[in-house]
């Protein structure tokens, strides 16, 4: 890392003027399958899972494909550990540090944030040094089923949910409450649930974190790079994936009419709701030809109201259905309804998913969807 | 030190793969198309969480990409005028509302297709000849010609990428540079004599007549995979040709002789004949043919077949006739005349395919060709010229 010391103390130094503020940051330079390893996991030391070895084994078949490669990974922690690839060019891993910057001023200084975990990084070990211990007590394929079925309804996690009414409506709150499980079990749902949390925060911060971290990154390295070097760049972030080029399109939009300084109030106070509700217009829609593609009539439209309610839809359920919760007329019975009338769920996966609920809630688990009520409970699985 | 956590994971995950391919491979193998661009077809493409999903007409959140859907952002799809790439970045660790890929490549499948066999058909064990070819030594000799097995800082890069192109038209029809070093690469040696044993040339002749389908296929496929188990651990360069005959025979790539269309009469004539086309210019010491048919050779081909196999017998160190008969019916036909062949012949085995039982048989047999005595003793030296290197 000496050969990057200065340089990475000239960022700094230009961020901190420019209002930016961090906390410590450990930069670590590693190999690509390293930084694939805790991209697939999400934290270097989770919990081992079969289901980040496929995430890994994908990105790592990727990355020897040269179709696409993780060049950077920086973790909201406290203090922050940011990941550099040693085989980047001298170049690329200085637009790593300048977009790690951006990331660690957004950890520290976005109001979403402030609420998340900063000690994750030792949780996630505990809790995995507590779920080796529970396969050592109950088997280990106990565990692991109930690993499977734990993080095949962690995904209804929401992070930002304050009202314990409208918790109650998401699955994994409502079995953490009411599902007849042991206290072993209900550790790991707890565990499990506190992770996904972590990650859903990620999830609902990706665009105007993505975004503020290249907007950032442009901002501190124009005064920095050469011509040559700074034309190079331009032309990179055009073509990063689209959650960076949102963000950052939205950003200089914001710095475009209002101001840099407010571009950090923004970078305080929104999540990415907030800032695609509000940011994004017509002509955004255009120029980052964003649509909403139907696969049946093969049509794109770029209607703006149309494109902002299923980006933020997105952000609200992860891109998953949206299922809910709802009263049962028998107490032993869950209720699930599906509240997208008008989509249809894929039905193969149906029965996979209920046979997961089914179980955690271990008793008949009903799902209205697609017109129909599926059902799972002690017979198996079955349409009404 | 680190612990490698991603490759556990990979591990336990594979583990998983591999149970359902043991659950599912027979109905995998016998799919008329098995490879599609390099990659197995499975039904269950992907290892997922069962999490629910929308049904693949709904509409989603899309980006123009104009650039072949690369870069990350999430899976690539058709449709309209351009690529566009949905949206819904990688995150880490919450890979939720993203399909991941299983991508199984030809030869991961049968890598595991291997595994699950050797295990169910209780295959007899091969043990491997030691390397006593790649020993170091701090003489310097002098390297003058060039052979596909040597020593690694002497590869020559020309002739190995010259072999890759020529392997990758072969197998799977494109010209492409894709280097695999056990199968392409040359080296620069002291005298070839010294490691011709190393290297078998293997053709594959497959009998693709209306009747080479479903049950017929699985049972080729599966034991072409376990004499490449066996063929694969006993030379480290092994060149594969493939032949599909009916009424005529052709050469196919790898690739194509996997994904077979059946129809047409049976001209066993016109396998053996394509097979010894092949041989032209072979300079490989051990050299196979394996020929797959159910032996029902079209009426008028049956002496001409007879007196072909006599000649392939005479030119191959080893040909291995698979009679494919999954209802386990009596021998007839061409098939019949083969079995009273091997009897009185050298350099003949028949095997009579009727299940996976009948394949250890096969393997069994097979595998008595590297007994040492039938291979003039030991035949993995480097301290050539020797007798070894030559034919016993």
């Amino acid at each position: 890392m000496d050969a990057y010391r200065a340089i990475t103390d000239r960022i700094e130094t230009l961020g901190r003027e420019r209002g930016l503020s961090f906390d410590p940051v450990y930069f670590r330079m590693t190999d690509s399958d390293e930084i694939a390893e805790v991209a697939s996991m999400g934290l270097p030391n989770r919990f081992i899972h079969w289901y980040w070895g496929g995430a890994y084994k994908e990105l790592v078949l990727q990355q020897n494909k040269e179709l696409f490669s993780i060049l950077e990974l920086v973790l909201n922690t406290t203090p922050s550990h940011a990941f550099l690839r040693r085989s980047n060019t001298y170049l690329q891993n200085v637009l790593v540090i300048a977009h790690v910057f951006g990331h660690v001023d957004f950890f520290r200084n976005n109001h979403w944030f402030a609420k998340s975990n900063k000690n994750m990084l030792n949780q996630a070990e505990a809790h995995a040094r507590q779920i080796r211990k529970y396969e050592g007590l109950y088997s280990r394929e106990k565990v692991e089923a109930l690993l499977d079925a734990l993080l095949t309804v962690a995904g209804t996690v929401n992070a930002f949910e304050r009202s314990s009414t409208e918790r109650r409506k998401r699955v994994v709150y409502y079995l953490e409450e009411k599902a007849p499980l042991d206290p072993w079990e209900q550790h790991m749902l707890q565990m499990i649930r506190e992770e996904s949390e972590y990650f859903d925060l990620i999830q609902r911060t990706h665009i105007i974190n993505e975004g503020w971290a290249t907007f950032v990154e442009a901002e501190l390295l124009r005064d920095i790079l050469d011509t040559p070097a700074w034309t190079s760049l331009s032309v990179q972030l055009s073509n990063r994936p689209a959650p960076y080029t949102i963000g950052h399109a939205l950003f200089q939009r914001i710095k475009h009419e209002r101001g840099f300084d407010s571009t950090l109030q923004t970078r305080t106070y929104y999540e990415d709701v907030r800032l695609i509700d509000e940011v994004l217009t017509d002509d955004l829609v255009r120029s980052l030809d964003l649509f909403v593609y139907d696969p049946k009539e093969k049509q794109k439209s770029y209607d703006l109201q149309q494109v902002k309610e299923m980006l933020i839809t997105q952000k609200l359920y992860k891109g998953e259905p949206h299922v809910e919760v709802e009263p049962s007329s028998s107490p032993k019975e869950l209720l699930l309804v599906h509240q997208e009338e008008d989509k249809k769920l894929d039905p193969k996966r149906v029965g996979l998913f209920l046979k997961a609920v089914h179980s955690l809630w271990r008793n008949p688990v009903r799902l209205r969807a697609n017109g129909k009520v599926y059902v799972f409970d002690r017979r198996g699985f079955s349409t009404s | 030190m680190r612990i490698h956590r991603g490759h556990i994971a990979q591990h336990k995950h594979d583990l998983l793969l591999r149970e359902y391919l043991k659950q599912h491979l027979n109905e995998l193998i016998q799919q008329k198309e098995l490879i599609i661009d390099g990659r197995v077809k499975t039904q269950l493409a992907t290892l997922d969480l069962p999490t629910l999903k929308y049904g693949e007409d709904a509409p989603v959140l899309a980006r123009g990409t104009g650039q072949g859907g690369r870069g990350g952002g999430g899976a690539g799809s058709g449709g309209g005028d351009d690529e566009i790439q949905m949206l819904g970045g990688l995150l880490g660790g919450d890979h939720h509302g993203r399909e991941l890929k299983v991508e199984l490549d030809f030869d991961e499948f049968v890598r595991l297709a291997q595994e699950v066999l050797l295990e169910e058909i209780h295959l007899p064990v091969f043990h491997e000849p030691s390397r006593t070819g790649e020993v170091q030594t701090d003489a310097l000799p002098d390297l003058d010609d060039l052979d596909r097995i040597g020593l690694r800082p002497d590869l020559n890069l020309e002739e190995t990428m010259l072999q890759a192109l020529m392997r990758n038209i072969r197998e799977r029809g494109m010209a492409e540079y894709d280097v695999e070093l056990t199968q392409d690469g040359w080296y620069f040696i002291e005298d070839p004599a010294a490691y011709e044993n190393h290297r078998s040339l293997e053709v594959y002749v497959l009998d693709i007549s209306g009747s080479m389908r479903g049950e017929y296929l699985a049972l080729v496929r599966k034991t072409i995979f376990v004499l490449w188990y066996y063929l694969e651990r006993r030379y480290p360069t092994n060149l594969r040709r493939y032949v599909v005959f009916q009424d005529v025979a052709n050469e196919k790539t790898r690739d194509e002789f996997f994904c077979v269309e059946s129809s047409g009469g049976t001209h066993i004539s016109s396998g053996f004949e394509k097979a010894m086309d092949l041989l032209q210019g072979v300079t490989e010491h051990d050299k196979f043919l394996f020929l797959f048919t159910d032996g029902e050779t079209s009426s008028g081909d049956f002496d001409l077949a007879k007196r072909r196999y006599e000649e392939a017998l005479g030119r191959f160190d080893l040909v291995c006739y698979g009679h494919v008969n999954p209802g386990g019916r009596g021998i007839g036909g061409f098939s019949e005349f083969v079995q009273e062949a091997v009897r009185r012949l050298p350099r003949a085995t028949f095997a009579n395919l009727t299940d996976a039982e009948a394949i250890r048989k096969a393997m069994e047999e097979f595998l008595e060709f590297f007994t040492p005595e039938r291979a003039g003793g030991a035949r993995w030296t480097r301290t050539a010229p020797s007798p070894t290197a030559s034919k016993p």
